[in-house]
């Protein structure tokens, strides 16, 4: 038997034994690497940001999946509601699965830690999870009137006597919707939600669901997508450069640019934000974990991705050879 | 009877939410709106038979003491248990159920989710073979769209993410808007012929 008669052979532990190394090694000493942001994405944030400081607009966040899609589309969960926290957007969140609505709850949290003065049902509100079986009355009552529709929060309280929901009525208002989802749930959003009542819809989709949502992208009915893990990196990059920014002519952060973007990255690993254009800044202060986890997640899908191309080299590298060497023989 | 009424049921509302959908008028915003009512009152019977039915299957399963009845009992002593935890302590940040929420059903499910890369890999190894120019094709943009979606492609050359993004928008689009032309088309075939009644499989056999 011949060298790569062998390797076609090998016993699929040793390839799992690799996977595990190659992605758990990127994870435990992670380095800097730099995103490229696509359109999908910028064109998302540009739109939720055009909603910044506005009383009569605010986005709702739908969460359609459960924990096992979490370490793609958690941190994109987190990155939106900073952009919101950052750039005090208003924000709803709903959920029609129970096991989305502990984590609702968590990105919540894990986002609002570092913003002491945020309050539920003024700056936010979580409606909860509601029975799917009410999915279409509820999506539907939102184009009349939200807090008919919804009625109360996840803690009980009527939504119309909530501060939050000063300027805001139906779709008119509430014009953003993304839902995040492993699943073709988004499909719903754009048929009930943006066909019927024209309310801007986007998506933030596991990697292999981003294929089905380009149609809606090109058509116009998708406003925006975050792509699995890299949508979500691209996502955070943005919040670092634009809604977190700081300095003294923009305290609140500054408004979108592409230039800015193209000229700029930002270390994960180090205190220092640098800027490869004319500006350089630096700050003390470390980025959390929380909001560069999916930058961290894409080195170790880099390496992963090298990976699967060697091994298909590999395996058909080896497919041709043993084919030639029968042949001969 | 059995089979009529349920018929008649399914056509005289199928036709109703569709002129409701059709032509909006007070009478079928009115109607609609009684429709969600009961819709809401509805929903809770169907946790309850979903709970029933969990226990039921569940139940014989570990009264048998059927094969790996053990996984039985623990599915249901985890519904018990973190159904009592939500009702004892509220689901809200710093609570037992919050807590195991976090420490059992996160990390269980995404190892779950995680094995998927591992399959990928070993296919990828043993089974993605360039046999055909179609196969070959397919590699050939599986190798692009894998290396546009890592910041190391970029790194590679600026060409790499925007091929791969013109892949996505182009012949991935193409493809996928014939699919979803083709289910279109046969959503509303399945639609028209169960609301005219000539698709009943839905009733059942008997």
């Amino acid at each position: 038997m011949t060298f790569w008669e062998k390797i076609q052979e090998i016993d699929r532990r040793w390839i799992y034994l690799v996977v595990l190394l190659c992605i758990i090694i990127p994870l435990l000493i992670p380095f800097n690497s730099k995103t490229y942001v696509t359109e999908p994405t910028s064109n998302l944030y540009k739109k939720i940001d055009s909603f910044a400081g506005k009383e009569d607009k605010a986005m709702l966040l739908s969460f359609s999946h459960d924990a096992s899609t979490m370490a793609e589309l958690f941190p994109m969960e987190v990155s939106i509601l900073r952009h919101c926290f950052e750039r005090n957007i208003k924000v709803f969140t709903i959920c029609f699965s129970p096991a989305a609505a502990p984590l609702m709850a968590y990105a919540i949290n894990v986002a609002k830690e570092d913003y002491e003065n945020l309050e539920s049902g003024v700056d936010y509100c979580n409606f909860g999870y509601k029975p799917y079986g009410l999915f279409l009355p509820i999506v539907l009552g939102m184009g009349d009137d939200v807090s008919e529709a919804v009625d109360t929060d996840t803690d009980g309280r009527k939504i119309k006597n909530l501060e939050i929901m000063k300027g805001i009525r139906n779709y008119d208002d509430l014009n953003l919707i993304v839902d995040f989802a492993a699943s073709s749930a988004v499909f719903s959003w754009i048929t009930y939600a943006r066909v019927r009542f024209g309310a801007n819809v986007a998506a933030g989709v596991t990697a292999v669901m981003a294929a089905d949502n380009y149609p809606y992208l090109q058509s116009g009915q998708l406003v925006g997508m975050l792509s699995g893990l890299k949508g979500a990196a691209e996502y955070e990059k943005l919040v670092d450069v634009f809604a977190a920014y700081e300095d003294e002519q923009n305290p609140d952060g500054r408004e979108f640019s592409q230039e800015v973007i193209k000229n700029t990255w930002v270390p994960i690993m180090e205190k220092t934000i640098s800027y490869t254009g004319d500006t350089e800044m630096q700050t003390d202060v470390e980025l959390p974990y929380k909001f560069k986890q999916a930058r961290i997640g894409m080195n170790a899908q880099s390496i992963a991705h090298i990976m699967i191309i060697i091994f298909i080299i590999i395996g058909n590298v080896g497919y041709f050879l043993s084919k030639k060497n029968n042949n001969e023989v | 009877m059995k089979r009529q009424i349920p018929l008649i049921i399914v056509i005289t509302l199928g036709f109703i939410f569709v002129a409701h959908t059709f032509i909006p008028s007070k009478t079928s915003v009115d109607f609609y709106d009684w429709w969600v009512s009961w819709s809401k009152a509805i929903s809770p019977f169907a946790v309850v038979l979903g709970i029933l039915s969990l226990f039921m299957v569940h139940g014989t399963k570990i009264q048998r003491k059927a094969p790996n009845w053990q996984y039985s009992l623990v599915t249901l002593a985890a519904l018990v248990f973190t159904a009592f935890a939500g009702f004892a302590w509220g689901t809200s940040e710093g609570t037992p159920f919050m807590w195991m929420f976090k420490n059992v059903q996160m990390p269980m499910s995404a190892t779950m989710f995680s094995l998927l890369a591992f399959y990928i890999a070993s296919a990828a190894y043993k089974a993605f073979r360039a046999k055909s120019p179609q196969a070959t094709l397919l590699l050939l943009a599986a190798f692009i769209v894998m290396l546009g979606q890592v910041p190391l492609g970029a790194a590679i050359s600026k060409w790499i993410p925007e091929t791969s993004q013109w892949i996505l928008n182009v012949p991935n689009l193409a493809a996928k808007r014939g699919i979803a032309t083709g289910v279109g088309l046969g959503s509303t075939a399945t639609a028209l012929k169960i609301l005219l009644g000539i698709e009943r499989t839905y009733l059942g056999s008997d």
